[in-house]
Formats: structure tokens, sequence, C-alpha cells
């Protein structure tokens, strides 16, 4: 059986997602990436060839998310794709009459605005991560509470407080202020969904025209809380795709699919055996010119495989001989 | 033979060959300042505080990079090139602020500029500059009309024949490949236009080399001086009326034009923490989404700004172009 994989390497969670010929899901998986994209990449093809049937025949391979480059060079990708590009493809996948697409994910958030199928304008937050999923974590791991806990206590909140949400450390001392002065935790849990959902809007929604219907995917997602506070402010109703989380690598599993048809070239994969590779990385202080880049390198058995992090093509040249 | 600096930043890309043909025509000898480096900015950083923006920062580390290699450094102080219109605060008190910071740099040749003040005053402060360099009024004279046919000729060939002042500059100076490199655009997929300041789009250390990535992935790119200033000055006028800031043509002008017409995309750059252009480039953007014909998107370069935020958006955008263009030509089909 034919078949395409996606991986989706992002700042928190590494997402995998295997398709058959005919674009359906066959499996995933969703491992946290616990800042090591190498080892969570092998990990996950390690797990992911369990899943799959035996016939099953890997026939392309796409990666996304911000450790794009670094796992397309270690699975050997035929496609790195941005994660923006990934996602709307995915939803657009699901579906086809979505004009708004909203991804809150680890480390930063988007919006998508989609207009006849086609990604008209978008956003990404640009330097906090007040309006992500750390913000989350952050605050329930303060309030004591679980991620799994926070979503359920959240939503019986009949009385939420309004907490500042436009930045993480404002945040902070105004849940201590409302906790000092006995507010319920569960009215605070939703008062930062909601402030969650504000900042948002003033940041990454900024000026977008959004309409729906408004499908709302990532890892934040999961939290039923937000969906809510979500369907609140924008009056509408906010579907949620069954493999929300997920979307991205099917995203670039979709991409690959469609590159891989319209070229002559088998594909680059280089098989579920990577896993047992011992990769090596460094970096060094790149002393050609006085802009000191921090150039960091992936290679294998003593043979760099790539670079990164130059301001020039000096290294990068040197990878690719 | 007296050396005279000029640093690389800010409006050296509007006015470099006046300012050379200008000071060459009196004798002097022109020093300009390395390309920006991380440590050129950094020292430029260190004698500011943060909320310094970002241009100044880097104007300020050409300074620094300057410092023994000259006999003076021309700093000037641009108030006003057109009635009625004004520069940035931060543009008019450059000389004094560059004084006052950076004591050890050899003394700033400033002059004020302020069309406001009539063509006699412009006259007389040129005259001033000339002074440093010459008693004689009629050299000054004549290098200013030499100066000024320079800078004429510098646009004209921009805008004619679709070049960027570093390409412009360089064929000057006589170091540039004859022709501006046009293999690339037989396989052009897109036509992007990149609109802002000169001083932002041409500084590749600012940028992260913008351009040349969007070339490297197969796009023309088109920039606010390969439009005439009629052009220019046409779309201002359709979009917003008149102009209130000096070089509101390049962010305001450019940006009207291209989301018109001959673009596929336009990207807007402007630097954090710059007033004018917070208010500029939000103009475009409500009249691109006004228009809702040609995709729009902007980016803020920063003095720390990770690549990987600037690669990300770009992929985005460009495929963004690339699959509605595809989508476009399926439907026709």
């Amino acid at each position: 059986m034919e078949a395409y994989l996606g991986i989706d390497v992002g700042s928190v969670t590494t997402k995998l997602a295997v398709l058959d010929e005919y674009d359906k899901l066959i499996t995933n998986l969703y491992l946290l990436t616990e800042g090591k994209p190498i080892e969570m990449v092998q990990q996950g093809l390690t797990q992911i060839k369990q899943q799959l049937p035996e016939d099953v025949n890997i026939c392309g391979v796409a990666t996304t998310g911000s450790a794009r480059y670094l796992a397309g060079v270690i699975v050997g990708a035929d496609l790195v794709k941005n994660e923006i590009t990934s996602h709307a493809v995915a939803t657009l996948q699901y579906l086809p009459e979505v004009q708004t697409i909203i991804e809150i994910g680890g480390q930063d958030s988007k919006i998508i605005i989609v207009r006849d199928g086609v990604v008209t304008d978008f956003g990404m937050n640009t330097v906090c991560a007040a309006g992500t999923g750390s913000f989350l974590d952050h605050q329930a791991l303060r309030l004591n509470v679980s991620i799994e806990e926070f979503s359920r206590r959240a939503l019986a909140s009949d009385t939420p407080v309004r907490i500042a949400g436009r930045c993480t450390v404002f945040a902070e001392s105004d849940m201590i202020h409302k906790q000092q002065m006995g507010h319920r935790t569960e009215d605070i849990l939703y008062g930062l969904c909601q402030a969650l959902v504000r900042n948002y809007f003033n940041n990454v929604g900024l000026g977008k025209d959004i309409k729906p219907p408004v499908v709302f995917q990532g890892g934040v997602a999961f939290n039923q809380a937000i969906v809510k506070a979500l369907q609140e402010e924008l009056n509408a109703e906010v579907i949620v795709p069954p493999h929300h989380e997920i979307m991205g690598a099917i995203g670039a599993a979709l991409l690959v699919h469609e590159e891989i048809l319209n070229s002559d070239n088998g594909s680059k994969f280089k098989g579920f055996g990577v896993s047992e590779i011992k990769y090596y990385t460094s970096s060094f202080e790149c002393e050609a010119c006085p802009n000191l880049c921090e150039i960091a390198q992936l290679s294998l058995n003593g043979r760099v495989l790539a670079r990164w992090g130059g301001r020039c093509d000096r290294w990068e040249r040197g990878s690719s001989s | 033979m007296i050396r005279i600096g000029i640093p690389r930043a800010l409006l050296y890309y509007q006015y470099y060959p006046m300012w050379k043909t200008f000071f060459e025509e009196l004798g002097a000898e022109v020093v300009v300042s390395p390309p920006t480096t991380q440590v050129m900015l950094a020292s430029g950083s260190s004698r500011v505080v943060a909320d310094t923006c970002l241009p100044v920062k880097v104007f300020l580390g050409h300074i620094l990079a300057l410092v023994g290699k000259c006999d003076y450094i021309f700093v000037p102080a641009i108030r006003s090139v057109e009635s009625k219109v004004y520069n940035c605060s931060k543009f008019l008190g450059l000389p004094d602020l560059t004084r006052a910071v950076i004591p050890e740099s050899p003394p700033i040749l400033d002059i004020d500029i302020d069309i406001n003040k009539g063509k006699r005053n412009l006259y007389q402060a040129i005259y001033q500059l000339g002074r440093h360099l010459t008693w004689y009024p009629l050299r000054v004279r004549r290098a200013s009309q030499a100066a000024w046919q320079a800078h004429l000729n510098y646009h004209q060939l921009m805008s004619s024949r679709n070049l960027t002042p570093p390409q412009v500059i360089e064929r000057i100076s006589g170091t540039a490949e004859a022709e501006a490199n046009s293999s690339y655009l037989i396989s052009a997929q897109a036509t992007i236009a990149v609109i802002g300041h000169p001083y932002l789009l041409y500084d590749e250390h600012v940028n992260h080399r913008l351009i040349h990535r969007l070339e490297q992935a197969h796009n023309r790119v088109l920039t606010p001086e390969m439009l005439s200033t009629e052009e220019l000055q046409s779309a201002i006028a359709r979009l917003v009326g008149r102009a209130y800031w000096t070089y509101e043509e390049e962010v305001v002008g450019a940006g009207a034009h291209y989301l018109q017409s001959g673009a596929d995309g336009v990207i807007g750059i402007i630097a954090f923490g710059c007033g004018p252009d917070s208010v500029m480039m939000d103009v475009v953007r409500q009249q691109a989404s006004r228009l809702k014909a040609t995709p729009f998107m902007s980016l803020t370069l920063e003095e720390h700004t990770a690549e990987a935020g600037i690669v990300t958006r770009l992929e985005a955008f460009l495929d963004m172009i690339h699959r509605r263009k595809r989508s476009q030509v399926k439907t026709c089909v």
C-alpha cells in the first residue's frame, strides 16, 4: 500500500501522520518534543512503524514546524514546508468551505484567512507568547492544576474574573491578586481563557477579516474552555476537527503526495532505519567576518550533513558538497 | 586631501551620488563605511537608550566605523525637502545626536535643509557647507550643480532600468557587473513588490537578505525606486490626498501603486520603534484589505530578529501567492 508521511516538529510537541494514496489517515502519533527534536523524530519513526500495517510503502515524506529543516535532513524529506501552508492545506481538505483557521500551538499562534479555497491572508504572533499554549501551561502550573483538569474546571465557572492578558507578567500578578481576594480557582481559570482569546484577537487577529466557518486547531484546541471562550468572543460556531492536534503533519503529508505525483523522482526517504543512527550536533562561531554567526551543524560519523545559522551562504554551500 | 566620511546608513541610499559628487568636485576624498555588520549594530546601540529606533542605532554604528578613517563626517539634518512636509524628528536632530553620543567622532559637517525657508536659505546652507573645502563661492556653485545633476541621473537610472540603489551606486563606482542580473527573470514565478525606506530594503544585515531570498525563490522583485516620482505622487494623491511625512512616497506611494498594479504581492518592511512607519504602513494595510486584490504582508525588523521568524513568514507568503496563481490558472482552463 502506498503511503505518505508528514512530520510536524514543533517547539513543544512532535506530530506524525501517515496518509494512504487516497489521502485517508492511516495512523498518527503525538509526542512531547522535550527540547530534543532529533531524538523525538527518531523515536516517532520507530513507534509509527509499529503502528503501520506490514505492506505499507512510504512513497514520500515532508516535514514542517519550527524544526522542519533539521527534521528534513534526518529523515530525508522530499518536501520541507512552512507550518502556515501545511495547516491551511489540511484544513481545506477537511472543510473545503472554511474561511478562517485559528491555530494555537505551544510557542506560536496563527490565523489564516481563506476565501474560495485559497489562502488570502495570514498572521502569526509577533513578539510574545502571551496568546499561546505555553502561557496556559505556565499559569496552570502556578495554580497547581494539571492541564487536563484545567479545561474541566474552567468550564465549571459561572462568574469568570477579568484578567489582563496583554502580557504573561501582568496576567500573573493579576491572577495572584484575584486569588488573594478569594475568587474561585474555576473563575480565575476561565478568566485566563478569556484573556488568552482576547489577546489572540488583539495581536494575531488584528485587522483580519474573520468570517465563518471558523476552524480551530492545534494542541490548545484540546481545551474545551478555550473553544467556549472563542465562540463567545466571535459569536459564531467554532469547529474543532477530529485530528486538530496533528493538522500540520496531515497537511505536510498531503503536500508531499501532490509533490510526488507531479515529479518523476522517487522519494528520498531514508527509511525507518534512521532511528538507529546516532546523529551528532555541535555549534561554532564563524570568524570569517565581524557578524560572528553561530553556526549549528548536524553530523554523522564525522561527516557534516547540514549547517544552519549563517547570515550568508558560506556554510550552507559547504554542506551540500 | 581632505577625507570626508559618509555613513552607509539612513539617507545614504537616497543621496549618496549627490553627496559624493559635491565633495569630490570640491577636491575632497569620500570614504564610505562598510556594509552593516553585527559588531557595528551592537556598537551603535550601546551608545543610546534601548528605546531608540533600529535605523538610528545602525547609523551610529556606521559613524563609529568611520572614526579614525576620515577628517570629517558628513551628517546632514534634512528637515524638509518639500513644502510643508516634514521629516521625522530623528532626522532633524541627527548631527546633534551624533555629536552628543559619539564625542570621539571627527568634526561633523552638517547642513540644515529646509525647503520651507526658501531658496535663498538653501543656497546659503550649501555655501556654508562648501566653505569647509573652498573659499570660492563659484566653485561651490559649480559643485552643487554637478551634484544635483548626479542626483537626477541616479534616480532616472533606477526608475528607467528597474535597478536598486546599491546596483546603481556600484555602477557609478565602477565596481558592478554592467547589467543587472536578469537571468532569474526568465524563470520568475511571481512579481513581489517590497516597499519601505531604502535604509531597510538595502541593508542586508538588517533585513536578513530579504531581496536575495525572494530572488532565490524565483521571484522578480520590485522596489519603490523603480517607480517615477509622478507615479509615486499620484498614488499618494489617490490614497491620502497629500503626504504628511518626508519619504512617505516610498511607503504609502509605492504601496498604493503596487497594490493596484504590477505586483502579485506586496511586502512592507518597517523598523521596530519607528513612529511614522507604524502609521504609514497601516495606511497601506488598510488599503490592501479594502482592495482585496493583491496580498499584503508587513514584516517588522528588530535588533534581535530571529531569522526563522522572517523565513517562515516569507515562505508562507510566497506559497500563498503561488498557490493562488495556480488556482486562478486552473479556473481559467
